[in-house]
């Protein structure tokens, strides 16, 4: 911008002392589509309206996560928090397309339930970008859980190591106790086809729970961002590693409104809970374990 | 700061992203090709340079596309050595001592032309195109800077939508692909031009700066026969001037008074031919010659051979001429002839310097120059005048005639014979003025309140005298005529005058702020010695602005003139008819096609005057079910005509042309009627569904 108000104070100086009227109407062209190629992308930048469109509930630090918005004028878009690449959003002609993906790179665990992008357009002309930040609510709550560290060793059961125990099973597997209407989450080989066909709608399996001893782990986050992050990584593994060995687990976190302690389930639960997790000791008295269970 | 420098020069000079869009590309092509072509129109490079420039130019736009992801690094070299060879050749060409802004233009031409040739083999960026249209805005510039015609406008005009085209493309290439609609083009276009037009109004008139030197060229005139005569009649260089006859009244350029001896007798019939164009700081009489000596119709120089040869090299000094006095401010006038015209060299008031396309010129002692050449088509000259800026207090106070030599003082007040009448008439006239400021107004008051100005008046009489004539007499005459009555009237109260003939300013064009001066521009004024300020124009026919006009002032003058010729009613029946045309085709979009559409149409609209519009996420037989439900339980009208209507759209089950007739009649007809009891129209409805 400075150097175009250089540019046209030059040219009015030249053209006003070179006594020609055509080099002074020449600047005046000029000028107009400097002030245009200026002012005319503040313009779109303040009026452009984008909007969310959609946008997935769960994310991993570090991974890409994919956003639809919408825009009626083609701007730049950068997202700012989460950050991510900027992306061009809005229709490329008369009967182009309104809508278009932007990508969010997270770079640490948290829940997102707006995203701060930078709106940036240089329209008609390309010759100046005029920014400007807005903050986009999300649909959904965007969940996005730590990366999966390196797994912490899991303290031994009494009874580990004595030949008693040789495997954990899985907690998808156990004995069949008879068929339910199928809900969703269920499992697609547990469906029971030949209920199925009986009854009319899906039916599945229903398994008795194993009977191991879950095991809690308990994750106090310190206060310093980097080394939050650090054991949030950690738990994740540890999490993740006793899921699929079979092992049911407890995992006590602190989180906004107060210590948790809750079965996981999977890899995504345990990201979700991570992710909502703040700095202070865990849910691991008797009291809260016996408030998480019921 | 030093690295801080060197890192944001670093920066400057990354390489940027490579440019992918031949669209851009052709239109910065276009850009420059037209700036290379306006230039060479204006003769500013030679007609086989300027096609070989764009044959260069074109070439280099698709090898810098072919390389534009890896430029061999022998071409960065060549641009580099090219760029700075020329720019040491322009330095060198343009440092000699006499160099002005008009010896600089050429070069400069050159310069911009050979730069932008060599850049155009390395432009593999958004930003080097850029730079492209930049030096292309540049060149025009410096082909506007010559230009004194509104031919050059067509050449703005394909610049302007070239360079528009590229900015466009600009944008669409850095959004990746982001077109501008056609809406949007119009509006930026008009917002551009409205900032544009905004700008021009606003503006003061550029001025000729005083620092630089002017322009000087010998255009087609030859030249002229006898040394120090007066020729160019006819437009012939070789053909003396002759004074006005009855016989000969018409000439192009050639008033009939730019002769030895100026006839009042007869108007000459001018034309509309435009004679010359005058870049000047502020409108003036521009004096070709005067005259001094009155011979009852027609009026001589008292010297008017041989006029005295300046042999020096452009620009002339002028001696100040006789009994004049230097006083006033310096004015630069360039003069661009456009037809042929008598060989005088024009000025305003007196002139202190000419720059002139000869070896010399020759000066008569009232000021006249003239030139050795003929002044024919294309001919330019400059003329640095004394313009005086006495005011009338000053005028007034200056009024000793003492100082003027008692011979030059003679032959101001000489009169062929007395005007007893004259005399009588101009006294009772001044009778009441004590200076010779106020006696010169009261007798132009006294001109423009008891006569008036005509051309088409017969010629006078061979013998009549034209002072009586006009003045006792029907008191109708031409400048020539009026103007010699006051000077005669002047000089009968011993007053000196003289008779000046010249051009008024001409009319101020705002786009080239040119003056340009018409065959019928001619004019004939009075000038009346002030001691302290010499020779002052007094004019009882005509006006001249004392200060230069406003372009943007002048353009919306002659916009609202051009506006104020348009006839109405054709206007309006024309706007009228597009209006009928465009409400006609728009209700011939809108109206329904099908029968189902008719039928829909007549359901909805029947719904909006019951105060219950359809919502966007109703189908047909729901809406048709809502507005039955308004009625009586057992009208369906509504729904059984849904029903129709879906089973033609949804199940091809079309009914024969009678039944479709009847259906629409139907509708059309049907109302919807709002049992007692039921919601009034405005109760809320349940919120509307977005979908």
């Amino acid at each position: 911008m400075v150097v175009g108000v250089l540019i046209v104070g030059l040219w009015w100086l030249v053209a006003h002392n070179a006594g020609s009227g055509w080099v002074q109407v020449l600047g005046d062209l000029v000028f107009g589509a400097l002030l245009i190629g200026i002012a005319g992308p503040f313009v779109v930048a303040t009026r452009a309206l984008v909007t969310m469109r959609s946008a997935p509930g769960d994310g991993i630090a570090g991974r890409p996560v994919e956003v639809r918005v919408e825009s009626r004028s083609r701007v730049r878009v950068r997202p700012v928090d989460p950050p991510g690449p900027e992306a061009f959003v809005g229709p490329t002609g008369r009967r182009g397309a309104v809508d278009g993906a932007i990508t969010l790179v997270p770079l640490r665990r948290g829940v997102h339930h707006a995203v701060t992008l930078e709106i940036a357009s240089a329209a008609p002309f390309g010759l100046q970008w005029w920014t400007k930040r807005l903050q986009l609510p999300l649909p959904a709550a965007l969940h996005v859980s730590p990366r999966c560290g390196s797994a912490q060793p899991v303290p031994l059961r009494p009874d580990e190591g004595t030949g008693d125990v040789l495997d954990r099973p899985r907690s998808d597997v156990g004995l069949p106790r008879g068929v339910r209407p199928y809900v969703p989450g269920d499992a697609r080989r547990l469906v029971h086809w030949r209920s199925t066909a009986h009854a009319g709608h899906v039916m599945v399996r229903e398994l008795e729970q194993p009977a191991g001893e879950p095991v809690t782990i308990t994750v106090e986050l310190p206060e310093d961002r980097e080394a939050a992050e650090r054991v949030a990584e950690g738990a994740l593994a540890s999490v993740v590693g006793l899921l699929e060995g079979g092992v049911p687990v407890l995992l006590g976190t602190r989180e906004p409104s107060g210590p948790v302690l809750a079965a996981v389930a999977d890899r995504r639960g345990a990201g979700r809970r991570l992710a909502r997790a703040v700095h202070g000791p865990g849910g691991a008295t008797s009291a809260e374990r016996e408030g998480a269970w019921r | 700061m030093a690295v801080g420098l060197l890192e944001a020069v670093r920066r400057a000079n990354q390489p940027g992203v490579p440019e992918n869009s031949i669209r851009l590309r052709l239109a910065c092509l276009g850009s420059v090709l037209v700036a290379i072509a306006a230039c060479a129109s204006l003769q500013e490079i030679a007609l086989t340079t300027a096609v070989g420039a764009m044959v260069l130019v074109s070439v280099g736009t698709a090898f810098s596309h072919a390389t534009r992801t890896r430029p061999p690094a022998w071409v960065k070299v060549m641009v580099a050595v090219g760029a700075i060879g020329a720019c040491v050749w322009f330095f060198h060409d343009v440092s000699s001592p006499a160099a002005g802004i008009t010896s600089v233009i050429n070069p400069l031409t050159v310069l911009l032309v050979t730069v932008l040739v060599v850049h155009s083999f390395h432009v593999p960026s958004r930003r080097d195109l850029l730079f492209t249209l930049g030096a292309s805005a540049g060149l025009m510039a410096v082909g506007g800077a010559l230009a004194i015609d509104l031919r050059f406008g067509l050449y703005v005009v394909a610049w302007g939508c070239c360079s528009l085209w590229a900015l466009t493309e600009m944008w669409t290439s850095a959004s990746g692909g982001g077109r501008i609609s056609t809406a949007g083009l119009v509006l930026a276009l008009g917002a551009t031009s409205a900032a544009a037009a905004a700008v021009f109004l606003v503006l003061p008139a550029p001025v000729v700066s005083s620092r630089v030197s002017f322009i000087a060229r010998a255009g087609a005139g030859g030249s002229v026969g006898v040394p120090g005569g007066l020729a160019g009649d006819s437009g012939a260089a070789a053909q003396l001037s002759r004074a006005g006859s009855p016989a000969s009244r018409i000439r192009v350029g050639g008033y009939l008074g730019f002769a030895a001896s100026l006839n009042t007798a007869l108007r000459g019939n001018l034309g509309n031919t435009l004679v010359m164009q005058v870049r000047a700081q502020r409108p003036s009489y521009w004096v070709g010659e005067t005259f001094d000596t009155w011979q009852g119709q027609s009026w001589s120089e008292s010297q008017p051979v041989p006029r005295r040869p300046l042999r020096e090299s452009s620009p002339f000094i002028l001696p100040i001429p006789l009994g004049d006095v230097p006083f006033g401010q310096s004015d630069l006038q360039t003069f661009y002839v456009s037809s042929a015209t008598a060989n005088l060299v024009f000025h305003a008031e007196s002139a202190n310097e000419v720059w002139f396309p000869s070896g010399k010129l020759y000066v008569a002692g009232d000021g006249t120059i003239v030139s050795p050449l003929g002044l024919g088509t294309g001919s330019v000259y400059t003329v640095d005048s004394q313009v005086s800026t006495a005011s009338p207090a000053q005028l007034r106070a200056d009024d000793n005639l003492l100082s003027l030599a008692p011979s030059t003082l003679r032959q101001e007040e000489q009169l062929p014979h007395p005007y007893p009448r004259v005399q009588a008439l101009a006294r009772s006239v001044t009778a009441h003025d004590t200076t010779t400021y106020d006696k010169v107004q009261s007798l132009i008051h006294w001109i423009g309140a008891h006569t008036h100005y005509s051309e088409n008046i017969p010629p006078l009489p061979a013998g009549a005298d034209t002072v009586d004539e006009f003045l006792f007499g029907n008191r109708v005459g031409f400048c020539e005529q009026i103007s010699t009555s006051l000077a005669v009237m002047l000089r009968s109260l011993g007053i000196p005058a003289r008779e000046a003939v010249g051009y008024v300013p001409g009319s101020f064009n705002p786009i080239t702020d040119l003056y340009q001066v018409h065959a019928n521009d001619a004019h004939a004024w009075v000038q009346v010695w002030f001691p302290g300020y010499g020779w002052q124009d007094f004019d009882p026919t005509a006006v001249v602005p004392v200060t230069p006009p406003s372009p943007g002032a002048t353009a919306l003058r002659a916009v609202g003139s051009a506006l104020g010729r348009i006839p109405p009613v054709p206007v309006a029946a024309v706007v009228v008819g597009a209006g009928l045309v465009v409400v006609f085709v728009r209700w011939r979009r809108a109206r329904p096609a099908t029968w189902a559409e008719r039928v829909t149409r007549s359901a909805e609209r029947a719904g909006r005057r019951a105060g219950r519009p359809r919502r966007p996420s109703e189908t047909l037989a729901e809406y048709a079910g809502r507005l039955d439900g308004l009625g009586a339980p057992e009208d369906a009208t509504w729904s059984r005509l849904a029903s129709s209507v879906e089973a033609s759209a949804y199940g091809g089950l079309d009914p024969p042309p009678g039944t479709q007739r009847a259906l629409v009649l139907e509708a059309k007809r049907a109302k919807v009627v709002r049992r007692h009891g039921a919601a009034p129209a405005d109760a809320p409805d349940r919120p509307l569904e977005r979908v």
